[in-house]
C-alpha cells in the first residue's frame, strides 16, 4: 500500500473526485479528515463503511468554503486530534460559468473566494504543521482550463490559473522545508461539473484527445495518489495535466 | 484491499539497465512484480549475476536483453527474441541515453552526431519495433527518459539537450498517434541525478545545479524509477503526451 499509517486532509469528499480519492486513499492505508461542505447522513454512513473496510479512521469535517469562520473552526478540530499531517488534498472547488463580458463581479468573487482565497487559508493552516515535522505532500486541483483558458469560465478558469501560480511559489518557499506542493489539472473528467456541459461540447473536447474519451474520477484520484506518495519524492512545483493528451 | 504490487503480471523492457536510473528502474520493476527484459550494451557476469539475483529475491523473470542499441542488425535480433517469447510487451522503457558536455561553439561534429544516434535514432526505431507489438495487443505504456536540460537550454549541453529535446517531440507525437488504439506515451524529465552520467560535471557546477534547486538535494536513480513505476502502471491510464519534470523543483 501506498499510503500505509498517514494521515490526510482531503477536501470537497462529498462528490466526484475528492469522494474517489477519499476512498483511494482509504484503500491504501490512508487515515483521513474527509472535508465536506455540509452535513450529510450518507456521507457519514459512506465513511464508516469505508473505514471499516479499509482498517483506517475517517473523519468527517464540515465547513462551507465560503465561510472563514467556518473553515477555521473545520481546521482547528482536525489540529485538536493532535495527529501528523502527511498529505493535503485541496478537491473542492466550484464554478459559475458565464462569458466574460457577462460575469457579474459578485460572481467572479464568489469563485475566488471558494477556488482561491479558501486553498490558501487552509494550506496555511495545515503546511504550518507539516514544516514542524519536516515532511509533507500538498496536491492542489486546478483545472486544464487553468492552463489553456476556456471560453464561458472567465472566473473558474483565472481562479484556477491563481492556484496554479499559488502552487508554484508555494513549492519554492517549502521545499527546503521537506513539503512538496504540486498541482493536478484534470481535463474533461466524467463528474457532476461536467453534467451539465452540453453533450456537443464534451464530444468537441474528446475529438481533441489521444485517449478518445472522458477521464473517470478514479483516473485522477490515482494521479493525486502518486503525488501524495513517496513515489513522487522528488517532484515539486510541478503542474500535472491528467486530460487524455489534449491538443 | 488492493495489492500491494503495482505492477503485477505486466512485462516491461527497460533499455540500459546495467547502471544508473536503469540499474535503478530494473529493480523498483521488479519489487514491484513485473518481468523485465533487462537491455545492456553487453553482458557482463555481473550483469547476469544482478539479473539473476533480482529474479530469485522478488519472485519475477529477469531476462537479459543485451544488444548494442546503435546497430540495426543487433536490434533487430533482440525485437525477435521478444517477439519469439509469447509474452505481452506492457511497457517499454528508454533509458539508455549518453550523456556530452560543450559548449555549442565548442561541439565537435562527430560528438554531436554520437548524441543524436544513442539518444534519439536508437530509442525512436525500438520504439517503433515494440510499438508495432502494443498495437497488436492494443494497450502498452511507453516511457522516454529525456532531461530538463531538453526544456531549459543549458549553457553547455547543446548537443545533449538537443537529442533529448527531439525524444521529447517525437514522443508526444507517438502519444497523439496512437492514444486512440490503447498505448499511452510519456517522458520523465530528471533534474541533476546521482549517476555517472553527473561525473562528467565539476563540484562547481553540481553546486550551482543543486542551488538552483527547490529541494536543495541530488535526486537519486530510484527517485525517477518511481515515476516510472508510476507511469508504468494502470494508476496512469488517463495520462500519455506528458512531460514529467522530476528534479527537486528548478
Amino acid at each position: 500500500m501506498l499510503l500505509s499509517g498517514q494521515n490526510a486532509v482531503v477536501t470537497g469528499c462529498l462528490r466526484g473526485i475528492g469522494k474517489k480519492t477519499l476512498e483511494v486513499f482509504a484503500e491504501q492505508g490512508a487515515n483521513v479528515w474527509a472535508c465536506a461542505q455540509q452535513v450529510d447522513e450518507e456521507f457519514e454512513k459512506f465513511c464508516a463503511e469505508l473505514a471499516q473496510r479499509t482498517g483506517t479512521w475517517i473523519k468527517p469535517i464540515y465547513f462551507d468554503l465560503t465561510d472563514t469562520d467556518a473553515i477555521k473552526a473545520g481546521l482547528k478540530a482536525i489540529m485538536s486530534d493532535k495527529q501528523p499531517i502527511d498529505v493535503l488534498v485541496n478537491v473542492a472547488g466550484f464554478t459559475k460559468d458565464a462569458i466574460f463580458h457577462m460575469t457579474s463581479m459578485e460572481q467572479l468573487k464568489l469563485v475566488f473566494e471558494v477556488n482561491y482565497f479558501s486553498q490558501i487559508l487552509i494550506s496555511q493552516y495545515i503546511t504550518k504543521l507539516m514544516v514542524r515535522k519536516k515532511r509533507g505532500s500538498v496536491i492542489n486541483i486546478a483545472s486544464i482550463s487553468g492552463l489553456d483558458g476556456s471560453r464561458g469560465q472567465l472566473a473558474y478558469s483565472s481562479s484556477k490559473a491563481a492556484l496554479i501560480g499559488a502552487t508554484r511559489t508555494m513549492s519554492r518557499e517549502l521545499a527546503q522545508q521537506g513539503v512538496r506542493v504540486n498541482a493536478i489539472a484534470p481535463g474533461v473528467i466524467d463528474t457532476d461539473m461536467n453534467a451539465v456541459v452540453p453533450e456537443n461540447v464534451i464530444a468537441g473536447h474528446i475529438k481533441d484527445m489521444s485517449i478518445q474519451r472522458m477521464g473517470s474520477s478514479s483516473e485522477v484520484a490515482n494521479a493525486i495518489l502518486f503525488l501524495a506518495s513517496d513515489l513522487s519524492g522528488y517532484m515539486t512545483g510541478q503542474i500535472f495535466r491528467v486530460d487524455g493528451g489534449m491538443k | 484491499m488492493r495489492s500491494e504490487k503495482v505492477l503485477s503480471g505486466k512485462n516491461a523492457i527497460i533499455t540500459g539497465c546495467a547502471r544508473g536510473i536503469g540499474k535503478a528502474m530494473l529493480e523498483n520493476f521488479a519489487k514491484n512484480g513485473a518481468n523485465v527484459w533487462a537491455s545492456a550494451r553487453s553482458l557482463t557476469p555481473e550483469f547476469e549475476t544482478r539479473c539473476a539475483e533480482l529474479s530469485g529475491k522478488y519472485g519475477v523473470l529477469i531476462m537479459p536483453l543485451c544488444f548494442d542499441m546503435t546497430n540495426k542488425e543487433e536490434m533487430k535480433n533482440a525485437v525477435k527474441v521478444v517477439m519469439k517469447s509469447d509474452l505481452k510487451v506492457n511497457v517499454l522503457v528508454n533509458n539508455a541515453g549518453v550523456t556530452y558536455n560543450a559548449l555549442h561553439q565548442l561541439t565537435a561534429e562527430a560528438a554531436l552526431r554520437v548524441q543524436m544516434e544513442v539518444n534519439f535514432f536508437a530509442p525512436f526505431l525500438f520504439t517503433q519495433s515494440i510499438v508495432k507489438l502494443m498495437l497488436r495487443q492494443g494497450s502498452g505504456s511507453v516511457i522516454n527518459v529525456a532531461s530538463s536540460a531538453a526544456l531549459d537550454g543549458n549553457a553547455g549541453r547543446a548537443a545533449y539537450g538537443a537529442s533529448k529535446a527531439a525524444l521529447l517531440c517525437a514522443t508526444r507525437a507517438l502519444s497523439r498517434e496512437v492514444g486512440a488504439q490503447g498505448v499511452r506515451a510519456n517522458v520523465i524529465a530528471p533534474g541533476i541525478t546521482e549517476t555517472d552520467m553527473i561525473g562528467s560535471m565539476s563540484d562547481a557546477v553540481i553546486a550551482e545545479t543543486v542551488a538552483c534547486t527547490d529541494m536543495r538535494r541530488i535526486g537519486s536513480p530510484t527517485d525517477i524509477a518511481d515515476v516510472a513505476v508510476y507511469l508504468a502502471s494502470d494508476l496512469s491510464t488517463y495520462i500519455t503526451g506528458q512531460v514529467l519534470r522530476v528534479d527537486g523543483g528548478m
